[in-house]
């Protein structure tokens, strides 16, 4: 019974929370004014290009997808593997991926030419194409979610009246291993076509590789749950309640700490292969060009290898440090720096370096250059918000901290 | 300690054997009818990929427009881009055809222009998340601008470089009209990619009236027609009496970036020590 009166204790208007809701108003502004603009004059107040023609955008696409690949790794743990000491977080990881996934779509929506042919995908089918594919996995996946994560919104207590929707909320939690299966297998697909979207293009040298799509899936693997770690320490920090066992964490922690290990070892051969043993012409000029015009090698080796790959896993692994949450907490969002730096890499390093297909002669575009326009700052910024806004309502207003047995007793 | 040997037994009778293989066998006959069999919803996906991997593949009967390229003629003055951004209503900053000054490998000038290859591999099609662009039966490779969604992959996929997005709705003044030669299509809306078509408009127009593209002026490719030097050529790839292959019979030609596979629609005579005779 405590619990219940807990949740219905009355909104209170503290220095923190008027505070907090500015800033969730503030960003939220900021992105939707922005958004209007884009929606209004067009793409072209971005600073896309067309030979950059992706960028921030999909950049965090990108990363938001690959964080919040903790809901699917962690439902596979419970529900596929039957550990069932995990139970606590998986409503937590499916929020994150839900938000993840939510974020993705916003920022997809601005970044098409036309966003009122966003269904098209859905109709005209190009089988041979990814994109194609990452967007009915992403459809379908947000479905598995969103029917996964019903339960917990018929149990909030705006239902409280309503115990035909609860019951009905409950037989779905019924074919959450169902889902977790469908969820894991097209979690595994569209995970890695993101980047197979990147290692098909054949005209790009330094895309070009089958290393491409195992590094995308493995580091969403590595870094998706450690993120809803981080996301539980910092709800625990707010709210002032304990809410997962400390010792979950931590095991999620370490297991981050290996799937970055693992990461971390796909990526030295992947670079071994293409810049030291394989170095054929085209890469070796692109890289080249990256080294001699831009910042991309410095971006490599500190952001992701650096703070993306050897900090967390230092953190993750080394007994004396995973004690500490803020230092786990720090070690996920250093991982988390890691993957959108590595995804910007990716996209932008790829594009700068010109195509050259002149017959045998050295025609060749200089390097291109992008930095993002404010205006797709201020879309960042507006999606930022919107995550910070759906963490709030949701850990204010809705159980996802208790398993469906718990609420089911209680009520 | 010593481990107790355990010996594993199998109890199999006949009744078993027959269920397991009668399973075997029924599964194998159920995969092979779902996966490329007459039950299976992907077999003309299939029988798409196999004709995909054939090299002939294109148009076997029918007209494959193709187009050659003198490197060594070509003088650099730009008027196919000029006549094609008039015909095609095409933004002056995002030519379809380009003109660029280049050096052969030891140093000589020469000029490269590129239109669109129009392959029939082609790295753009395959990528489009909503076919809204494809290869034509007679190898043209075109948008639909309906259907385009803007995402701007296959700009990305594209090896050559030859197509252009839409960053904003047109309201320029096209410099090269009426120069050059007047708009024959309509401008593209905001937020879709565009690219070269063969002037595919003259061509469908003009084989209704049973002219041949390639040879009839208003069945020609406009940056074709405008060229002073007749550096480009057009026709029919699989009639060995058109104009363009009569130029790929009697000189060696190149693609660009064969090696992808791309199997483009125009050939290259590359710039070398002698003009072309």
């Amino acid at each position: 019974m405590t619990s219940i009166t807990l949740r219905k204790r009355r909104f209170e208007f503290t220095p923190g929370t008027i505070f907090w809701f500015g800033l969730i108003g503030l960003l939220l502004f900021i992105g939707i004014v922005s958004a209007l603009i884009v929606f209004k004059e067009g793409l072209v107040v971005t600073n896309l290009t067309n030979t950059v023609p992706w960028g921030l955008w999909i950049t965090i696409d990108l990363s938001s997808i690959a964080l919040g690949a903790g809901a699917f790794t962690l439902s596979a743990v419970v529900y596929i593997f039957g550990i069932q000491r995990f139970r606590s977080i998986i409503r937590l990881a499916v929020l994150v991926g839900v938000a993840g996934y939510t974020s993705a779509l916003l920022t997809l929506v601005m970044d098409i030419g036309r966003p009122d042919r966003f269904w098209h995908p859905w109709v005209y089918w190009n089988v041979h194409s990814v994109l194609w594919e990452i967007t009915w996995c992403i459809t379908l996946y947000l479905t598995i979610m969103l029917v996964e994560f019903a339960p917990v919104i018929v149990e909030s207590r705006f239902f409280n009246n309503r115990p035909g929707l609860r019951r009905f909320g409950h037989q779905l939690h019924k074919v959450a291993p169902f889902l977790a299966v469908a969820g894991l297998l097209i979690s595994l697909l569209h995970q890695s076509s993101l980047g197979a979207t990147y290692g098909i293009i054949k005209a790009r040298p330094i895309w070009f590789k089958p290393s491409m799509p195992i590094m995308f899936i493995v580091s969403a693997i590595a870094v998706g749950p450690a993120v809803t770690m981080a996301v539980a320490y910092i709800l625990e920090w707010v709210s002032g309640k304990r809410t997962v066992a400390h010792e979950l964490l931590r095991t999620i922690a370490r297991f981050s700490g290996l799937g970055l290990l693992v990461y971390a070892y796909i990526k030295f051969w992947d670079l071994l292969a293409v810049t030291y043993y394989g170095a054929t012409p085209g890469s070796e000029l692109a890289f080249r060009t990256l080294n001699l015009f831009t910042p991309y090698g410095f971006g490599f080796w500190v952001g992701e290898v650096f703070f993306g790959i050897l900090l967390p896993v230092l953190i993750f692994l080394l007994p004396r440090f995973n004690r500490k949450p803020a230092l786990l907490v720090f070690g996920a969002l250093s991982a988390a720096a890691g993957i959108l730096i590595n995804r910007w890499n990716v996209t932008v390093s790829g594009l700068i370096v010109p195509v050259s297909y002149s017959p045998g002669t050295e025609y060749m575009l200089p390097p291109q250059a992008y930095t993002p326009a404010l205006i797709e700052w201020g879309v960042a910024l507006g999606v930022i918000g919107y995550i910070f806004l759906v963490f709030t309502l949701a850990s204010r207003f809705l159980p996802i901290f208790e398993t469906s047995e718990e609420t089911q007793k209680l009520s | 300690m010593k481990r107790p040997k355990t010996r594993a037994r199998v109890n199999l009778d006949r009744r078993d054997f027959t269920k397991i293989a009668a399973t075997a066998a029924g599964s194998s006959l159920a995969a092979y009818l779902v996966t490329t069999g007459p039950l299976s919803p992907f077999a003309n996906l299939k029988q798409q990929q196999l004709s995909l991997n054939d090299d002939t593949h294109g148009p076997v009967s029918g007209p494959h427009w193709g187009m050659a390229i003198d490197l060594n003629k070509c003088i650099g003055c730009e008027y196919c881009q000029r006549a094609c951004s008039a015909v095609n209503d095409v933004a002056p900053d995002k030519p379809w055809n380009i003109v660029v000054e280049d050096r052969t490998a030891n140093g000589q000038k020469f000029y490269f222009s590129r239109p669109c290859l129009h392959c029939q591999h082609a790295p753009c099609v395959e990528v489009c998340p909503v076919k809204a662009t494809y290869v034509r039966e007679d190898g043209i490779v075109i948008m639909d601008y309906d259907r385009c969604i803007g995402c701007r992959y296959c700009e990305v996929a594209c090896p050559y470089d030859a197509r252009k997005f839409n960053w904003e709705e047109r309201t320029d003044e096209n410099p090269y009209v009426p120069t050059w030669g007047v708009p024959e299509v309509d401008r593209r809306p905001r937020g879709v990619v565009e690219k070269c078509t063969f002037c595919v408009h003259r061509i469908d127009a003009a084989l209704e009236r049973g002219q041949t593209p390639g040879e009839a002026r208003e069945a020609t490719p406009a940056c074709v027609n405008v060229c002073p030097v007749a550096a480009r050529t057009f026709g029919d790839l699989n009639d060995p009496d058109s104009p363009v292959s009569e130029v790929l019979a009697r000189y060696p030609t190149i693609r660009l970036r064969d090696e992808l596979g791309t199997q483009g629609s125009v050939y290259y005579i590359p710039a070398g020590e002698e003009p072309t005779p």
